[in-house]
This record gives structure tokens, C-alpha cells and sequence, in this order.
């Protein structure tokens, strides 16, 4: 069986289903229910990361404030769907919001693609992310890391580069949090136990946004 | 450090409770939601392609939701044509020098869109401009058009004929955007499941 007739075994017995009537809705609630399941698992997912990140969550808020507020810059960087995850985190400190007028330093490093694409091209892709936080880093910025398989090898060499300059660094994983829940890795881990790629970057989103709004209004 | 309040545990419990209400709101709308990838995955095979657009936070999730597409999570899955209007900065920025920043997506769509295409726009409150302008293009260009908002649905809620309005309940953005990115996480899983059952889908109709 393969992992598409696993997720819907329902929808396999029927070799030729262009031939019953009844097809389009039964699929059609088939799919309805789906969409239910995966909103109950996410609702779920969300509940138990946060109550388990709570005092964890707030520390960390505190860290990230305490680091902008003495002119810290944020990096976010991930790869996938994850890169996009770092640059709408960036851009929730980037942006004005309705509570805050300020415009805080922080960029996602996959936005660059020049350098993206330089340092990919002539070095190798498992540096992008640790060279240009090797450039731009300072004692007292924020790096904060995204991979739901917490083993991407770029995103741990950005880490690992974050922490040897004195950066605070938080990480952002599914599953069990891989390499990235080493001893060592990370300064503040948040651990998504899920082993669903999306289930788990929406528990991440969850994570993060509430990291900015809590680091926001901290520094308000 | 001084002008610093520190955040308690209490607060992010606070926040996740702020997203129950939304959460069982959205369980609510499943058949809405289910009946978009129905109508996304007729397009698909029909050989159409994905536009995807949105500001700020959201257009990190036209370009996630792009890649959903593009470069399936799940080994196996046929990847499908899917692009962001709004992930090259030259052309964007561009196109706000030129066409103004309400207009940039209208006139990104002129360039791209063919009728069988379908558009998605995101807007947490559904008061941007561009995406209302773009999906407004995009319908009058005969694209499926879906809009991703929340809020009260706003000035893209307000658009006379929408294909597909897919509204999170919540006035906080961030709120929204965090069920917009299950709602297209569930879309992309479920045009493949309608795809690999073409019986189950009305190819033979108008849209």
C-alpha cells in the first residue's frame, strides 16, 4: 500500500470509480471529513505544544526583547515552506502593528537570494545560512531556526555559527527535534511532537507568532 | 534592561486560548473548504496553473503555498504548476513604481493569467487593496478565483463573484493566518486525493 492509499484507504477498493454515479459525493465527504480530522489534530497539536512551552515560550519572549531593546538585530532562516516561515516571522517584527509603530531590524537570510545563490553556487548549500550570519552577526542578536526534521545541514551550521558569536538562539523542530535537540544546539528549543510535516509547521506558526507577540509587547 | 515588561507563561496560554473559538469555527466550514479543492483540481486538469498572492506575512504564504505545489511534501505526489505573483522583488517593486501599490498584483495577473488558471489570494483582513484588485482581475479574466480572509472579510469579502470565500473567524491576524496556513496545507492534500479519482470530479461543467 502506498503512503497516499494509507492516508485514504477508503477511496482504493474502487478501481474505476469514473464509472459510479455516486463518486463525486462520496469523495466529497470523504474529503469533508479529512478536513475536520486535520483541524481537530492541529487544535490539539497547538494545545500541547504551548501548555508544554509556557514558562519556555516566555523566556524566550524575554530573551528576544531584551536582545532588540540593546539593538539587536533577528535572523530567521529555514528551507521550504520553513524559508517562508522565517520571512513572515521577519516581517512580524519588520511591520508596523496596530499596537506598535516601530519597525525592528530583522530579515529572513533566504530573501537574499544573490547571496543565496553565490554561496550555493561557488561553496556548497549547507552554507548559506552560517556564512552570512559569520558576515552580518553580533554578540546580542537573535537567530532563530526553523526545520521540521530539526536536521536540515545548513540550518544547523547557521546554529552552530550563531552560537560560536555570542547570538541568542532559538530553534523550531517537529518529530522528536532530531539533531537540532542535541545538547548544545540551541539555547531555546520549542519541539512540535508531530510526525506530520504540516501539523507540524502550523504548531510551529502558532510558536512563533506568539514568540513576536509576546517579544513585542515586552518591548512596549 | 529598561522598557522591558516581562512575558509570563500566563501569557502564552492566554494567546493559544484566543484561537480555540476560530479553530471549532473553521471545523464548521469544511465542506466549504472541501468543495474549493474540488473545484481547484478541475482546474488543474484541465492543465491549468496556481497564482498565488498576498502582503506582508501573507505573501510568505503565497510563496509556501506555491512550493506546497511545486515540490510535494509527500514522496510521490505529482508536482503541479504553481507560482507567487508577489516572491520577486525587482518585478514587485517594480510594478508599485509603475502601476501603483494597489495595482501591482492586477497587473502581475494581466502579464501570467490564462482563463483556466486559478488564482488564491490571502489577506488576514481582507482590506488589502492589491489582493482585492487582483482577484477582481482574475475573476474578470475567468480564473477560479479563491480568496483566504478573515476579520469581517473586508473589502475582498465585499467582491461581487468570487468562486470561493474562504473566511477564518477572528479579528486577530495572527490568528487568521495561522488556520489560512492549515486551510492550504488541507487544500493542496486534498486536490491530490480528488486528482487521483477524476470520477469524482465534474470535468464536464461550466467552471
Amino acid at each position: 500500500m502506498s503512503g497516499v492509499e494509507a492516508l485514504y484507504p477508503f477511496l482504493y477498493p474502487e478501481e474505476d470509480d469514473g464509472a459510479d454515479d455516486d463518486a463525486p459525493a462520496r469523495v466529497l465527504a470523504q474529503v469533508v471529513a479529512s478536513t475536520r480530522e486535520k483541524v481537530d489534530e492541529i487544535a490539539a497539536l497547538r494545545e500541547e505544544v504551548v501548555a508544554a512551552h509556557a514558562e519556555a515560550l516566555a523566556a524566550c519572549a524575554a530573551a528576544m526583547a531584551h536582545s532588540l531593546a540593546g539593538g539587536g538585530r533577528l535572523f530567521a532562516f529555514g528551507n521550504g515552506g520553513s524559508s517562508t516561515d522565517a520571512q513572515a516571522l521577519a516581517a512580524l517584527f519588520a511591520l508596523p502593528t496596530a499596537d506598535d509603530p516601530r519597525s525592528w531590524p530583522a530579515t529572513a537570510l533566504a530573501a537574499d537570494v544573490a547571496t543565496l545563490t553565490a554561496l550555493a553556487n561557488d561553496v556548497a548549500f549547507a552554507v548559506v545560512f552560517s556564512r552570512p550570519i559569520a558576515a552580518a552577526g553580533r554578540p546580542g542578536d537573535v537567530a532563530v531556526a526553523l526545520s521540521t526534521s530539526g536536521g536540515s545541514a545548513n540550518v544547523l551550521r547557521g546554529l552552530a555559527e550563531a552560537r560560536r558569536r555570542g547570538l541568542v538562539t532559538v530553534g523550531l523542530a517537529g518529530y522528536d527535534g532530531g539533531a537540532m535537540a542535541e545538547p548544545g544546539v540551541v539555547d531555546h528549543l520549542f519541539v512540535m511532537p508531530s510526525s506530520s510535516v504540516h501539523r507540524i509547521q502550523e504548531a510551529q506558526t502558532t510558536v512563533y507568532q506568539v514568540l513576536a507577540e509576546l517579544t513585542r509587547r515586552a518591548l512596549g | 534592561m529598561t522598557g522591558v515588561r516581562t512575558p509570563t507563561a500566563q501569557d502564552a496560554l492566554d494567546a493559544v486560548a484566543r484561537r480555540r473559538a476560530a479553530t471549532t469555527a473553521l471545523s464548521r466550514d469544511a465542506e466549504r473548504i472541501a468543495a474549493a479543492c474540488r473545484d481547484v483540481a478541475v482546474r488543474f486538469a484541465r492543465g491549468g496553473r496556481l497564482l498565488t498572492f498576498g502582503n506582508g506575512p501573507a505573501a510568505a504564504d503565497a510563496a509556501h503555498l506555491a512550493v506546497e505545489f511545486v515540490h510535494p511534501v509527500i514522496v510521490g505526489k505529482r508536482a503541479l504548476p504553481a507560482l507567487s505573483l508577489v516572491a520577486d522583488p525587482a518585478v514587485v517593486t517594480g510594478l508599485a513604481r509603475r502601476a501603483g501599490t494597489a495595482d501591482t498584483v492586477a497587473a502581475s495577473l494581466r502579464a501570467h493569467a490564462r482563463p483556466e488558471d486559478v488564482a488564491i489570494g490571502l489577506s488576514a483582513d481582507g482590506d488589502c487593496a492589491d489582493v482585492a484588485h487582483g482577484l477582481a482581475e482574475a475573476r474578470d479574466r475567468g480564473l477560479l478565483t479563491v480568496a483566504l480572509v478573515g476579520g469581517d472579510g473586508g473589502a475582498v469579502g465585499a467582491l461581487p463573484g468570487l468562486d470561493h470565500v474562504l473566511r477564518v473567524c477572528s479579528p486577530d491576524p495572527a490568528v487568521v493566518r495561522e488556520l489560512h496556513v492549515t486551510i492550504y496545507h488541507v487544500l493542496w492534500e486534498l486536490v491530490h486525493v480528488f486528482l487521483e479519482h477524476p470520477g469524482a470530479l465534474p470535468l464536464a461543467a461550466a467552471r
